[in-house]
């Protein structure tokens, strides 16, 4: 990692961890999701049954999840549910590192301005992407490795609702490509949009409505899946991961060039 | 001398208001310009153009050969920016802080956050968290987080601006230090005592460059030099007799005091304390009548309003 930008990333921990409340909010938050999926997937199989869904939007769902992974026939219809939502959780885990940008990236460069620290900042030699990357990868790296302690907290809960005999269907390539491909490219996403949003309105609550916004597509891929009108295979995953390297790399540009120094440090107040 | 800062036609315009207007100076090496003008009259934006963290709308300048607007990481290499109020990460110690801003510089960071840390006698609070700093502690601080990667020139805005008089008075001792070091310094400031203190030339601006040059031909410029003569009793007698001389070219009254222009100061003063005496004046004391840097600036502001009106 280049000089400035580690710089950059151990300043923003110091002081984000630092403090006792944002610490806790990065620690307990990507926790409550995680409990929240475990609770939620172990109410639906327990309490509503697999006759029930069927019947709902969530059967269509299921049935082009089964078509395509046809080593899921063999299962039961419980079974066959419990591995299609297991299966949609990395993608609901992209929604700890976009809440965790929502709250932390949109107050980085508004906090410079507002701790007047921005104006001896931009007098050194660090160049705009410098600033910017680092600020993303220091909220996007413990934010991603906590995606993916949740991710081992996750898996361990399956076995203890009982279900540790589908592990072997749920532990696919897809799995691992969301998590360790799809995962740190949302995330980096999710936090350069945040900076964006804090460079460009002087008002952390602005940033984080505008910042937000990142949690729309998440929420289409796991709304496509689920209700049947996609299923993200191993080359679409692929051909998503490389549209995303693409994203990040222009988003990083457009962040460059948004990021008007003149304007922060003149007409902030 | 080589030229340090220089300036072609500066101008920044915000929409329709113009903050700075055709500037043009030139700042020595090694020495220290004041910058004096009233508030809002474009100091700061004129510091942040020379320390290219914004661009000019017109002209530009060039800071040791650099141009401002255009190579602006070259330019960060060598200057150091204090900003009117300087700020700083509460949370991270004073050490964490200077270490943290050395870092983006090609330096050995420890030592020199060591070095100015001692110099600017923090070194006993080093591991204090920031926020718990006095105003002066923090001013002194920015001093040092200015001057850690060792630039030739610095720019500083308003030092003393909201300290108490100890603390303004080590930042001065500070500022005087640096200037002894040869260090360039461009100094905004509306204390005028600190200006004619610390600076070896002053400049008056408002909006645009109002007058150049030395504190004390600025006072030559703009006031003849006058002898002020103490009496115990003051008599038109004595009055008469020095409005006769062919080299006084005014006498003020003012109780016992005459104020006295003359047409040459020194080669004048002793015929004109001669006349008194012999017109029986019993003379108690006799001085030069000093000009504050104050009636200069408020002359020059005065004079620069009415031009404008």
């Amino acid at each position: 990692m280049n000089r400035r930008i580690k710089n950059i990333v151990i300043k923003e921990w110091k002081t984000t961890f630092g403090n006792i409340n944002s610490g806790l909010f990065i620690t307990l938050l990507p926790l409550i999701i995680t409990a929240q999926a475990l609770v939620l997937i172990y109410l639906v199989m327990n309490f509503a049954g697999a006759d029930v869904l069927i019947k709902t939007i969530l059967g269509k769902g299921m049935e082009n999840w089964v078509n395509t992974f046809p080593e899921m026939a063999e299962l039961s219809l419980v079974d066959r549910f419990q591995v299609f939502f297991f299966a949609q959780f990395p993608f609901y885990l992209l929604l700890i590192p976009v809440m965790i940008a929502v709250s932390f990236a949109t107050f980085s460069i508004i906090e410079e301005k507002q701790e007047r620290t921005l104006e001896p900042l931009l007098a050194t030699p660090v160049k705009t992407w410098e600033l910017l990357l680092g600020k993303a990868l220091a909220r996007a790296i413990p934010s991603l490795l906590i995606t993916w302690l949740c991710a081992g907290i996750f898996l361990a809960g399956i076995t203890w609702m009982g279900s540790a005999h589908l592990l072997k269907f749920v532990l696919n390539a897809q799995w691992f490509i969301s998590l360790f491909l799809l995962v740190p490219l949302f995330s980096l996403l999710a936090f350069m949009l945040g900076v964006i949003a804090s460079s460009r309105v002087n008002d952390p609550k602005a940033a984080q409505n505008i910042a937000v916004i990142a949690i729309f597509p998440i929420l289409a891929i796991l709304g496509l899946q689920l209700m049947g009108f996609a299923v993200f295979t191993l080359t679409k995953l692929f051909v998503l991961s490389i549209v995303m390297v693409i994203v990040n790399f222009f988003v990083l540009q457009i962040a460059i060039k948004l990021f008007q120094r003149e304007s922060i440090v003149v007409r902030w107040r | 001398m080589s030229v340090m800062i220089e300036t072609f036609n500066l101008t920044k315009k915000f929409n329709n208001l113009t903050a700075v207007e055709d500037l043009c100076i030139q700042v020595n090496k090694g020495e220290i310009l004041g910058f004096l003008g009233p508030n809002g009259a474009g100091k700061t934006t004129t510091i942040r153009m020379l320390a290219g963290i914004i661009a000019p709308t017109k002209g530009y300048a060039l800071v040791k050969g650099i141009r401002t607007d255009e190579e602006v990481e070259k330019l960060h290499e060598i200057i150091g920016l204090l900003t009117e109020t300087p700020g700083f990460y509460g949370r991270l110690s004073a050490r964490e802080n200077l270490l943290y801003f050395a870092r983006f510089y090609d330096i050995d960071a420890d030592s020199q956050v060591d070095k100015y840390l001692q110099k600017m006698g923090l070194w006993e609070r080093r591991n204090d968290k920031v926020g718990t700093f006095s105003k002066g502690m923090k001013q002194r601080l920015a001093l040092a987080r200015c001057l850690i990667h060792e630039p030739e020139v610095l720019f500083l805005d308003e030092p003393t601006s909201g300290l108490d008089p100890e603390s303004a008075k080590e930042v001065r001792e500070l500022i005087m230090k640096l200037g002894k070091e040869g260090r360039t310094i461009f100094l905004s400031t509306h204390n005028l005592e600190e200006a004619e203190l610390l600076c070896d030339r002053i400049a008056v601006f408002r909006t645009g460059l109002v007058v150049i040059d030395t504190p004390q031909n600025l006072k030559q410029r703009l006031f003849q030099r006058q002898v002020i003569v103490e009496l115990e009793k003051v008599d038109q007698k004595i009055i008469s007799a020095v409005k006769s001389l062919d080299f006084v070219l005014d006498v003020k009254e003012d109780g016992r005091q005459l104020t006295i222009e003359l047409r040459d100061f020194d080669k004048n003063r002793p015929e004109l304390v001669r006349c008194i005496v012999e017109r029986g004046g019993n003379i108690t004391s006799v001085f030069e009548k000093r000009h504050s840097l104050e009636e200069i600036y408020l002359t020059l502001v005065k004079e620069e309003e009415e031009m404008k009106a």
